[in-house]
Formats: structure tokens, C-alpha cells, sequence
């Protein structure tokens, strides 16, 4: 299959990979050159705009980093929408609020082409391994025609809904992920503070009705004290501000997310936004000086 | 003084009144035109354009709802900026972001024109009398040009800063009433359920360190169960997400504001929104198994 792809960071540059790897012709375009090198030596051929992939391919997937990214992406002079299509699909795999995504959505639908909101869980790990878990917003048809090139990317493809749903699921995902983080990060604080060895209640608790994924890997990353991302924290606090927009939108009450992104505020200000958002854990330690590891 | 005043709501009504009774020349511009005709009634002028509005004017006024409505009359298509000379000063009360308000003096600026953001507290009743408070920011020249347009609708009008300093001390404004309403309401829903009278917890509060003004005027609404607007849920709410975004932009903690602001969209989201924002109340009484 014609395809194009748009979004050389830690997610995109390896699931573009795996498409290529999947037999695809791949049309790509980044801003910056030599970051779509490693894409170029595996087969893929670069385009001069967004609009010339659009051209070249029946399915276009983008991976970016924010809201503002995709819009450019897709309606800037020179954009993909330029060069789509009737026909074409738009998979777009960046985490934005789900409004944007209806929008978009809307304004492509106006030209032909099916967008389909396709945000991801798994991390950099999971995009190398194959094994995202997908969350899909748009038409079943559409989905349909892009779930073996979806399959290519992860081990799980959930269809939530219409237009803007797979982003409500992510919303959803950071959510319950980061809200866990903080509170491992609560709990393994409480335990040094209190004098108790945190790897060893980490342990007791992963056995029992406590234990999570969060718990295992950030909480590992809280003992060993490694702060390296991982995810970089700056991205889930981007996350968390659409997710308060959305509640403030709805009329609904977040209480427990609301202290969440004000945790991420904190860490934000106290400059780990590059870090891991396992770095939660020394926003409490920076509001007790002399709690803290080293 | 020629002023332009754009928007003609409950609060900006009062407030061009207030303007046209100190003895200023008055021309209003409102997107909706039965809107302006009491102001027509009462001496103004009307114009059909903030453009045409600000070519006659020294000054320019707006009070609308949110900082689209304020880029949208300032900037936008037949906006004070395509109208205005070079020297003009605009000055928005409306509350906006911070941010938003720098970028439009900003832009602004490029053509000339000085720009005061002028948020103001103390409500609809403090609008017809005439006592808002008025906190401003931008430069000093702008403030002195202002000056009497500010003495005809307001009291304690203190010029904060440069650029967004009036919209900074708006929002910390709200930070205060905010959180206040709610915990004036925590306290007498606690006292109340736990078999005690809140009027009496009240009285005894307000000779101690817990008195405030909040405590007097929205405790007592409280207690007379008066739910009438004063100042509605959802424009608090509105301002809430004001203060919550800026934490957001500048990496700030704000652990109270921010709990505030979701009981705020629960009272949105519940149908309390057009109630005043001491209806929080009863919110608290839902959650606590009560009526409310």
C-alpha cells in the first residue's frame, strides 16, 4: 500500500519503521532532514512538504506533539490537506484534545478523506516492540482499511467510537496512569520518610490487590532513583491541561486529576519537565527538604 | 472626555451610565442593538462599528464576556484598532487571561494604541453604584488618561503594573472569593450537620481570625438560603479555569484553587450554574447525603 508518514520523534521514528518492514511504500517529510535518515536508508522516500505526501499515499498516519503540531501538519500552507485525495485516510496518532480531533475531523470530511483519532499507550518501548495499545475514534470502515497497517504497530486495537472517542480513551489513559504514578509516589515516600525500606514495601505491595504496572516500573524507577525518561513528565503535563479543559467543558467534577496536574505543575516549575514522571516523587521530597534519597 | 464604550451588560450598562451621568460625551456600540437603547434614551450615541466608535473617541471601554469577544472588538473585522488614531488609549475590564490580555496590547501597540487592562470586583451592585474596585495594568500615561472615566464608576482604583497586572490581581481576586465561598460553605454545612446552629457558629466566627468579609455577606446569604445572582457559578467557574490555566502555563502549585475549580464545574455541570456562586453550598449538602 501507498502510505505516508509525518513525526520522526521516540514513537513515530520506529513505527515507521515497522510499516516499511511490512512491505509499504512510505512517503515521508520532517522538518529537519537528517532526522528522517534512518527512514531513508530502510527504503522510505522524502517528500519536500506534507501536501507531496499527502499526494503519494492512500493512508497518511502522523505522529506529533501537540495540538498546534497536527493543525500545522494538516492545514498550514503546504499542508497534507493540500495534497489528500478524495478517499485518503488521515491516522493521526498524537495525543490531542478530543474538540481538535472532532474538528479536524470535520473540516477533512469536507474534502473527502476520513480521519481517523488513533492515540497510543506503550511508550517508546512499545512502539519499538510492536505492541501499542491503540484507541480509535472515526468511522468502523475507515478503521477496517487501516487495521493490518494498525496491526503492524500494536498488539491491541480497541474501535471506542465516533470522531474524538479514541482521544477521549487516551485522555482517559493519562488520567488513570499519572494519577497512579502520584500515588505510588505517595506511598514509597510515606515508607522512607517513616523509616521503612521502600524497594521492600514495593515488593510486599505488587504481590497483592496494589500491585499495577505503574507500581513495578515507575515505582522501580522511584528506588533505583533514575529519573530519565521514559516518558518526559512535560508530556503528561500537556496531557493533564486537555484533560482539565475537557472537565471544565463538561461541567464535571475531577477533583483527584485537578491536584494531579497541580503535582505536575510543581514538577514543571522545579525544571524536570524533561525527565520521567516518576520524578513525582521528588516533588514531595522538595516540599520536605531532607526526606529526600540523594 | 469623548469615551466609546462597547458592551452593554449587566455590568457595562450600569457602568456607561455612570460614565454618561459624570458628564462624559458617550458613544456605545453593542453586538446586540436593542441593547443600546437605554443608553440611546439616556444622551448616548450610537455608533455601528467598534471601528466607527473609536474614530470619534479618546478613549475606548469594553466589557464583554471573554478574551475572544475583547480580540474580537479590539482586533477583529470593523475593530477599535481599524478605527482608532494613533494615541488612542482602549481600556478592557472585562476578565480575560493575563496572557491574553499582554498579547493584545501587544498587538494593539503596533498601531498605536495603549492598552489598559482594567478587570474590576464588587459585582452588579458596586456597577450601578458606581464603587467597583478597578485593578489595572499597562503603562502609566494610559492609567492618568483613564483616570476619569475610572472616578465615574469605580472607588478603590489602584494601578497593579505593566501589561496583564490588572488580570493577575483579578485572578488572585477570584482565588480568594473562590476558595472563601467554598470553605465559608464547608464550615457551615460541618456546623449544621454536626447538630449545631451555623447562624450562631457564624456570629461567634466573626469576632475571631476567621472573620471575612466573605464570611459576613456570602455566610449570612447562606443562612437565608438566597441563591439569587449576585455573582452567577458559572462566571466563577469561568475565571476559575482563568487562574487554572495560568498555573498551567507558568508551573504553578495551586492545590486549593484548583479543588475549587472542579467543584465549580460540578455546580455547572448540576444545573447550579445560573445560581449564585454561594449555591456551592448546596453542593456540599448533595455530597453529604443531604437535599441541597
Amino acid at each position: 500500500m501507498r502510505l505516508g508518514f509525518i513525526g520522526c520523534g521516540v514513537m513515530g521514528r520506529p513505527m515507521a519503521l515497522h510499516l516499511l518492514r511490512g512491505g509499504h511504500r512510505l512517503a515521508v517529510w520532517a522538518r529537519r532532514e537528517d532526522a528522517m535518515q534512518p527512514w531513508l536508508a530502510a527504503g522510505a522516500v522524502a517528500c519536500t512538504s506534507p501536501a507531496r505526501v499527502a499526494r503519494e499515499a492512500e493512508v497518511v498516519f502522523t505522529v506529533v506533539t501537540a495540538d498546534a503540531d497536527v493543525k500545522e501538519v494538516v492545514f498550514a500552507p503546504g499542508g497534507l490537506a493540500e495534497g489528500f485525495a478524495a478517499g485518503a485516510i488521515l491516522v493521526d496518532m498524537s495525543t490531542i484534545a478530543p474538540q481538535n480531533a472532532r474538528s479536524i475531523a470535520g473540516r477533512l470530511a469536507a474534502q473527502g478523506v476520513e480521519l481517523l483519532d488513533a492515540p497510543v499507550s506503550g511508550g517508546g518501548q512499545g512502539a519499538i516492540a510492536a505492541s501499542l495499545a491503540i484507541m480509535v475514534g472515526g468511522r468502523a470502515a475507515a478503521l477496517e482499511r487501516v487495521r493490518p497497517l494498525l496491526e503492524l504497530l500494536g498488539s491491541t486495537i480497541v474501535h471506542v467510537g465516533d470522531h474524538g472517542a479514541g482521544q477521549v480513551a487516551k485522555a482517559c489513559n493519562q488520567m488513570l496512569m499519572v494519577a497512579t504514578v502520584e500515588a505510588v509516589a505517595e506511598a514509597l515516600h510515606l515508607s522512607r520518610v517513616a523509616g521503612v525500606d521502600p524497594e521492600r514495601v514495593r515488593q510486599a505491595l505488587a504481590g497483592g490487590s496494589a500491585g499495577s504496572r505503574v507500581l513495578e516500573v515507575m515505582g522501580g524507577r522511584m528506588v533505583a532513583r533514575d529519573f530519565a525518561a521514559g516518558v518526559e513528565a512535560r508530556l503528561h503535563h500537556k496531557d493533564y491541561a486537555v484533560l482539565i479543559a475537557e472537565a471544565h467543558r463538561l461541567g464535571l467534577p475531577l477533583p483527584v486529576s485537578a491536584q494531579v496536574c497541580q503535582q505536575l505543575n510543581a514538577l514543571m516549575a522545579l525544571g524536570w519537565g524533561r525527565c520521567d514522571t516518576a520524578s513525582l516523587l521528588r516533588v514531595l521530597e522538595a516540599g520536605q527538604p531532607g526526606t529526600g534519597g540523594n | 472626555m469623548r469615551i466609546g464604550f462597547i458592551g452593554l451588560g449587566i455590568m457595562g450598562r450600569p457602568m456607561a451610565l455612570n460614565l454618561l451621568r459624570g458628564g462624559h460625551q458617550l458613544t456605545v456600540w453593542a453586538r446586540r442593538p436593542e441593547s443600546m437603547q437605554p443608553l440611546l434614551d439616556a444622551g448616548a450615541s450610537g455608533a455601528a462599528s467598534p471601528a466607527a466608535l473609536a474614530e470619534q473617541a479618546e478613549l475606548v471601554i469594553s466589557m464583554v464576556a471573554d478574551a475572544p469577544d475583547v480580540e474580537q472588538v479590539m482586533l477583529g473585522e470593523n475593530g477599535v484598532a481599524s478605527g482608532g488614531q494613533s494615541g488612542l488609549v482602549a481600556v478592557d475590564m472585562s476578565t480575560i487571561r493575563p496572557s491574553a490580555a499582554r498579547s493584545i496590547a501587544g498587538r494593539l501597540l503596533a498601531g498605536g494604541i495603549d492598552f489598559l487592562d482594567a478587570p474590576v470586583s464588587g459585582g452588579e451592585v458596586g456597577a450601578v453604584a458606581g464603587t467597583l474596585s478597578i485593578m489595572a495594568g499597562g503603562s502609566t500615561a494610559a492609567f492618568e488618561t483613564a483616570q476619569p472615566a475610572f472616578a465615574c464608576i469605580g472607588r478603590n482604583i489602584v494601578h497593579v503594573g505593566d501589561s496583564g497586572a490588572g488580570q493577575v490581581a483579578k485572578a488572585a481576586n477570584q482565588i480568594v472569593t473562590g476558595v472563601g465561598v467554598l470553605t465559608v460553605a464547608e464550615a457551615l454545612n460541618f456546623a449544621a450537620r454536626s447538630g449545631v446552629d451555623p447562624a450562631r457558629v457564624r456570629e461567634a466566627l466573626l469576632g475571631g481570625f476567621a472573620s471575612s468579609r466573605i464570611l459576613e455577606n456570602h455566610g449570612q446569604r447562606m443562612l437565608d438560603r438566597n441563591f439569587k445572582p449576585g455573582f452567577k457559578s458559572w462566571m466563577h467557574q469561568k475565571d476559575m479555569n482563568i487562574v487554572m490555566q495560568s498555573a498551567h502555563e507558568l508551573g504553578l502549585c495551586l492545590p486549593l484553587a484548583a479543588a475549587t475549580a472542579q467543584m465549580f464545574n460540578a455546580m455547572v455541570g448540576s444545573g447550579l450554574g445560573e445560581e449564585d456562586s454561594i449555591a456551592i453550598l448546596k453542593l456540599l449538602e448533595r455530597l453529604s447525603g443531604g437535599e441541597g
